[in-house]
């Protein structure tokens, strides 16, 4: 009897043990699945959680915008990675819209990617969102249609010290500490110090074009209950690649931005609805060129004495400043939930610097290109989203914008509508649909470079319905993504300039993306999606991923192939380039040797079959296209104490 | 047998991996944060337990009263879980057992017999033995990989 007892009290607090190691794997598998910020509302999403970033072995951040479907991620002529839409090549300003926590790190020059955030480190990196919608009716900001937010890793979870190292068979090499801790009064800090040397170089008519980079980085995020505060730094030195060159390879040149932001947030009142925010924000770009002719295209007087305005050497030095503040405030009554955001933002150009030299050797200080250089704009948002039931939910968004500008371009009343629906009728079946009016206006960059024709370049005006089913599984899921899109005065940069196209643009798309969870804890992903355009192709406009990633003992794994279809530029003109199919095969294998130290072996590309982006040689009048990557081996540790 | 059917349906549906839209704030880790303290708690206590969270969220209250009698105020409570930052002396009753989810408090003020915090990525649970001794608390063995000594 009395060894039945023990048996029992043995087995008792086995399962007692059992089940609260259980629970705590569950627990930490729950946080690492990172869906505590996913807001539906903002449009159709795709989650890059911290278990998969660390399987996939996603170390910077254009690994991750490689894979994402309906763009493609391209080196651009100055050699950043430079995200666009499937089927084009033209990077618009202000589409893509990139945040770290609440603050959006676009550059204020262009409003979208530079060479700053595309090679982003990951180490500090708990997870990553990209919505497909426009997300500024919800974040009250600046206008964009597709959305990335980047979540550093939550100083409380980490509490920590995470030393990264990794090297590549091109010489690349990354070296991160990130540090944390949480003090007893509730507050806690993550601090981030990041070194790269990233080297890339491509060749062009038997010519070297070099796109050698050095970056460095720092953030800082420290927080409590209520107040946030981060603060970051970037400082980026990098080769020109093909720069302003008419023949694409320039004899010498280099890009150096500096980034400098702090950001403040606190939320109030016991169920912290209300939310009063500021950011301060400073980019310094330093541009400098030589080359026996630059299509420096604002330096340039288009007519007999354009030959004699070419310069063969440039330098530019400019700074940027961006201040924002906004308070919002959510409250709910009966099934409405509302939502109000005011945002007052202010954005300044200044010209430190600005020199050229002609091909007559005529040196020129030059100033300003247009007096362009001040934006004030104030926003106004409201949501209200109505809960007819547990299994719908209507949305409608309204924000009035006004944009105060010092001369140049008119100041501007903007609207912009929105409203959605989410379905769920089934708990394994879900549907989301928006019917969108947006803008996005012009940058500082597209009147810098407007075309001589007409230089009052217009607010591009969008409209797009999309729709999305989702059917899930206990073990998978299967979901559509359908958009619609027409863009009127769509800004397009020709070889004399940005110039809004006179006729509407239409585009539709399907993406078709599904996933299945294995017993064990493996992930396979399949996507693939086909876009329509009315305009000719100059990019992949189809493509799709198969992805599997698990881990086994001490043992992580992925493979991945991402595609992307071949296509015609200009199929009828003797111009004609044919673009092959993209293969681009990825696998990696983690081996954690104990559960703080782990050494990982990771390959790209390795079919050597990277995208190819399209350029002009102005100096043969011919297109031609060159690979964006390489095929690249890389080993790395991570240590954590 | 229904009991049986009812309760592997709830189990599937409970560990489904995969969801439609996540239309309602994800509380996932608050339900499992809340069984994890349930557990501790029910380790820790041989009578009902009441349960008072300082300053706790709407979204706290709603999850943790499913499995847990909560508490108005600390005095008529038996179990106070510490989540924030609030002024020590929070009950003039002292025959309660506090539990937090910092580790340097639960070093630093012996109320605290033990804390649920994240450490290296991790979830971690620690118990001071002495202080577990103080107040009379008799852990199953297999806890003993949580005691430490200090």
């Amino acid at each position: 009897m009395k060894s039945i007892i023990f048996l029992a009290v043995l087995l008792l607090n086995f399962l007692h043990a059992n089940s609260l190691t259980t629970l705590l794997k569950e627990y930490e598998e729950t946080s690492n699945s990172s869906l505590q910020t996913v807001d539906e509302k903002l449009g159709h999403v795709i989650v890059y959680s911290q278990k998969e970033l660390k399987l996939m072995q996603h170390h910077k951040l254009s690994d991750v915008l490689k894979e994402i479907p309906l763009l493609n991620l391209n080196r651009n002529k100055f050699g950043s990675t430079s995200p666009s839409l499937a089927g084009t090549k033209t990077t618009v300003s202000g589409f893509f819209r990139l945040f770290i926590n609440d603050h959006e790190v676009s550059s204020i020059y262009m409003q979208s990617f530079d060479n700053t955030w595309g090679e982003l480190p990951l180490d500090f990196i708990d997870h990553i969102e990209f919505y497909y919608g426009e997300s500024s009716f919800s974040l009250g900001n600046e206008t964009g249609i597709y959305f990335i937010r980047v979540y550093t890793k939550s100083a409380v979870k980490e509490n920590s010290t995470q030393i990264n190292s990794s090297i590549s068979n091109n010489n690349s090499y990354s070296q991160s500490v990130t540090h944390s801790e949480i003090f007893e009064n509730g507050w806690s800090y993550l601090l981030f110090l990041n070194q790269n040397e990233l080297n890339y170089e491509n060749n062009y008519k038997n010519q070297e074009l070099k796109d050698d980079m050095t970056s460095r980085y720092l953030y800082l995020d420290l927080n409590n209950d209520t107040t946030n505060i981060n603060f970051g730094y970037a400082d980026i030195k990098k080769d020109n690649y093909m720069g302003l060159s008419r023949d694409i390879v320039p004899d010498s040149g280099e890009i150096n931005t500096q980034n400098y932001f702090l950001d403040v947030s606190k939320n109030f009142l016991a169920d912290k609805s209300l939310k009063i925010g500021a950011s301060y924000n400073i980019h310094k770009r330093e541009y400098k060129e030589k080359n026996n002719q630059i299509w420096a295209i604002p330096k340039l007087e288009f007519g007999p004495t354009l030959g004699t305005t070419i310069p063969k050497e440039i330098e530019e030095n400019m700074k940027f400043v961006k201040t924002a503040g906004y308070i919002s405030k959510e409250f709910t009554q009966g099934n409405n939930k509302f939502l109000g955001a005011v945002h007052v933002k202010n954005k300044t150009k200044k010209l430190i610097h600005r020199k050229s030299v002609n091909v007559l050797n005529q040196e020129t200080i030059n100033g300003e290109f247009n007096n362009f250089n001040q934006e004030t704009i104030y926003s106004l948002a409201v949501e209200d989203d109505y809960r007819i039931n547990d299994q719908l939910l209507l949305l409608a968004n309204a924000k009035f914008d006004k944009y105060d500008r010092d001369a140049y371009l008119d100041d501007s009343n903007e609207e912009m509508y929105r409203v959605g629906t989410i379905f769920t009728p089934f708990k394994n079946f879900g549907l989301k649909s928006f019917y969108t009016k947006t803008y996005l206006p012009p940058s500082f960059y597209n009147v810098d470079f407007a075309s001589f024709r007409n230089k009052d370049i217009k607010t591009q005006q969008y409209k797009f319905f999309t729709t999305e089913a989702v059917i899930t599984t206990e073990k998978s899921k299967f979901g559509i993504v359908y958009h619609n899109v027409k863009i009127d005065d769509f800004i397009y940069f020709t070889p004399i300039g940005f110039e809004n196209i006179a006729h509407r643009i239409k585009t539709r798309g399907l993406m078709f993306d599904y996933e299945y969870n294995f017993d064990n804890g493996n992930k396979l992903d399949l996507n693939y999606f086909i876009t329509r355009s009315s305009e000719f192709m100059t990019n992949s406009n189809n493509g799709g991923f198969i992805k599997f990633m698990g881990s086994y003992s001490k043992l992580e794994y992925f493979t991945s192939l991402i595609y992307r279809n071949k296509y015609d530029y200009k199929p009828s003109s003797s111009n004609n380039i044919s673009v092959d199919a993209s293969f681009n095969l990825n696998l990696g294998i983690t081996y954690n040797y104990s559960k703080d130290f782990s050494i990982s072996l990771k390959g790209e590309n390795l079919l050597d079959d990277s995208t190819e982006s399209l350029f002009a040689d102005g100096s043969t009048n011919t297109n031609f296209s060159m690979r964006d990557f390489d095929r690249t081996i890389t080993l790395a540790a991570k240590w954590v104490f | 047998m229904k009991h049986l059917i009812l309760t592997l349906i709830l189990l599937t549906f409970s560990y489904s991996q995969t969801y439609t839209f996540l239309v309602k704030k994800y509380d996932k880790e608050i339900e499992l944060e809340s069984k994890i303290i349930a557990k501790i708690a029910e380790s820790s206590i041989k009578k009902e337990i009441v349960i008072f969270i300082p300053e706790m969220t709407d979204m706290e209250k709603n999850i943790y009263s499913k499995i847990f009698t909560i508490g108005k105020n600390c005095e008529e409570s038996n179990f106070i879980f510490v989540k924030k930052n609030i002024e020590k002396n929070i009950c003039q009753n002292k025959n309660k057992l506090y539990f937090t989810n910092n580790y340097k408090k639960l070093l630093s003020n012996k109320e605290y017999f033990g804390a649920f915090f994240w450490s290296k990525s991790r979830p971690n649970i620690v118990f001071i033995k002495n202080r577990l001794a103080q107040h009379n608390i008799s852990l199953p063995s297999s806890y003993e990989q949580f005691v430490e000594d200090l």
